[in-house]
């Protein structure tokens, strides 16, 4: 599904992903834990395509055909979804239309027929009401004055509208309540189980007890130092990073 | 031309720094024309309100001498102010609002090939009457406008003024505005898109004059190519005027590294008691927001389209009269896909 070969990533002049390896099979969750500043975001970042990141070198291929000369919106028509870790708030923008127009795009660019105004409604409001969120939400401005856990709900009502096969979820567990935090798993669990794949960042092991992965992965600095099944999240969880940073430098 | 040149205002004078109106004028060869309009030019006093108000700038009285258009209204009207290639006008609309009442004006600026357009707005309305005040203006790119407006705001009185800017050429909009009477209600509002080699200059003066006024100034200006945008707005608060508030908002939003936004508000208040405020921004779309559009699928011109409407939203929610504010709002649709 998702390959990622020798991965290299600069900001300002700063590498910041350098030889960065991986492979996320169809049907696969992964989850990527790893300090702050080890380069997560970026990582999440160059997937979508942000242009403020010169790609150095490396290639990353979804379903075998390169992305790294897609734009944006090319890479999400093509199937890739990153759930922002930061949503961003944009005022003035009704979450509705932007949703309405996010859907048709994506939409028409897949080949398939647009949704008329009924069709999309009725599919929001079904989804709203799966992930517990208020029609009135939908009738304010894109993230802007919604909570923290609103944010990060609204992403996962956005991942479950675009129908993408590829998602990132950079810690979107993060500022959830518990209620919420399940509310969340529950959207991607939903999601599981045919061919869409999940590469999940978190810091915390808690969100990994709702969403199983099949695969663990540690980075630092800008790569990936350590692979394991789902026991390792729980031995990071116990006895932090420094054991295996320090192994690996 | 039929006019002195030393009567234009010059870059030297202080109010016209950024809008250089002599090197607009300069070489175009014109004739006085007449649009039509049928008011009694003889009826016309030199010190009709506004002609004092108007001191520091020559093409007020230009225009008295020179007209040959004048036009009363008191009622609901739509009124087209078409120039025809190499015409110079200086046409005058007098509106009177009577007490109480409320009307609507709409008037659309615009014209072929090359012409100069000298125009003044002489407005008075009476005790808490309503006054929503619409213009489009949408001019050739070898057209000229220089649009004078003044009005009177009696007691309990309001005027509400948007003004859309389209189209091209060099645009002067100046309007100034005196709450005359306690509890009067001034509302300013534009949106400037702005393209090619366009100039416009919305230059305001509000002067509160009165107790318990309120006055507020919105305007959006989005420019690209290169583009030249000026808003410069003063609000004047008379010793008289306690309990005024008056806010002020200029935002602008640059497409192209060759466009330029000259920005210059001002507040001179004399009395204690007031609430005035000010806000200008110049800047560029913002990335994140751009990123996060596109990163759900959205085209990159569609989301700046989308970004740019919401820019001006704004603006348009000081239009009282839906109609009016939806064919605003397509237009500016209209001028996105065709160039940002
Ligand atoms: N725009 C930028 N300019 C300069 N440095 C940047 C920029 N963006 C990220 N960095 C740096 O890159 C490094 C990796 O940042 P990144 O956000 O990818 O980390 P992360 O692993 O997601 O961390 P966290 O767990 O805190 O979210 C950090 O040192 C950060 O300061
Ligand atoms: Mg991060």
């Amino acid at each position: 599904m998702l390959n990622i070969k020798n991965l290299k990533a600069s900001i300002d002049g700063k590498e910041i992903l350098n030889g960065l390896n991986l492979d996320i099979g169809a049907g696969q969750v992964h989850a990527i834990m790893g300090p702050n500043g080890a380069g997560k975001s970026t990582l999440s970042y160059v997937l979508a395509g942000r242009e403020e990141y010169e790609v150095t070198g490396g290639d990353i291929t979804l379903d075998g055909q390169s992305i790294m000369d897609m734009s944006p919106e090319e890479r999400a028509a093509a199937g890739l979804f990153l759930a922002f870790q930061y949503p961003v708030e944009i005022p003035g923008v009704q979450m509705t239309t932007f949703m309405k127009t996010a859907v048709n795009s994506v939409r028409k660019a897949r080949g398939l027929k647009e949704l008329d105004a009924i069709d999309f409604l009725k599919l929001m409001k079904g989804k709203c009401k799966e992930l517990g969120i208020s029609d009135d939400m939908m009738k304010r401005a894109v993230n802007v004055g919604f909570s923290g856990g609103e944010k990060k709900r609204n992403e996962v009502l956005q991942m479950a509208m675009l129908d993408p096969k590829f998602c990132v979820l950079d810690e979107t567990d993060s500022g959830l309540d518990i209620d919420a935090l399940k509310i969340v798993a529950d959207g991607v669990n939903a999601m599981r189980g045919g061919d869409k794949s999940f590469l999940v960042i978190t810091h915390y092991q808690r969100l990994l007890d709702y969403i199983k992965p099949d695969v663990v992965h540690v980075m630092s600095k800008g790569r990936i130092i350590k692979t394991g099944g789902p026991e390792l999240a729980l031995e990071l969880e116990a006895k932090g990073y420094a054991d295996i940073v320090g192994a690996a430098a | 031309m039929s006019f002195a040149f030393e009567n234009i205002p010059s870059v030297k004078s202080e109010r016209w720094k950024y809008s250089n109106l002599q090197r607009a004028l300069k070489d175009l060869s014109l004739t006085p024309a007449r649009l039509g309009w049928d008011g009694n030019v003889s009826l016309l006093s030199p010190h009709a309100p506004g002609a004092m108000e108007y001191g520091d700038t020559q093409l007020w009285d230009l225009n008295a001498s020179q007209t040959k258009d004048i036009k009363f209204i008191t009622s609901n009207d739509i009124i087209d102010v078409s120039a025809k290639d190499g015409q110079s006008l200086s046409p005058r609309l007098i509106i009177d609002v009577k007490a109480g009442e409320n009307i609507t004006i709409i008037e659309n600026h615009n014209g072929d090939g090359v012409y100069w357009k000298n125009a003044v707005v002489q407005i008075n309305i009476e005790e808490n009457a309503i006054f929503n005040h619409y213009r489009t203006i949408e001019e050739s790119e070898k057209g000229v406008n220089t649009l004078f407006t003044h009005v009177k705001i009696a007691k309990g009185a309001s005027y509400n003024a948007f003004t859309m800017v389209l189209g091209d050429g060099f645009v002067r909009n100046q309007i100034h505005a005196e709450i005359m009477g306690e509890g009067a209600h001034c509302g300013l509002a534009g949106v400037n898109l702005l393209a090619s080699t366009q100039h416009a200059d919305t230059t305001i003066t509000i002067e509160h004059q009165a107790p318990h006024g309120t006055s507020n100034q919105t305007y959006k200006s989005v420019l690209t190519d290169k583009a030249h945008g000026v808003f410069q707005g003063k609000v004047h608060v008379h010793k008289v005027a306690q309990k005024t508030d008056g806010y002020q908002l200029s935002n602008a939003l640059i497409l192209s590294p060759q466009a330029e936004m000259d920005t210059k508000p001002e507040l001179e208040i004399y009395a204690d008691d007031v609430k005035c405020s000010h806000g200008a921004t110049t800047g560029k779309l913002d990335d994140d927001p751009l990123f996060y559009m596109r990163a759900r699928g959205i085209p990159e011109p569609v989301a700046r389209a989308l970004l740019i409407e919401a820019f001006c939203a704004q603006a348009l929610e000081c239009i009282a009269d839906d109609v009016f504010a939806q064919t605003m709002r397509e237009e500016i649709a209209k001028w996105l896909t065709s160039r940002a």
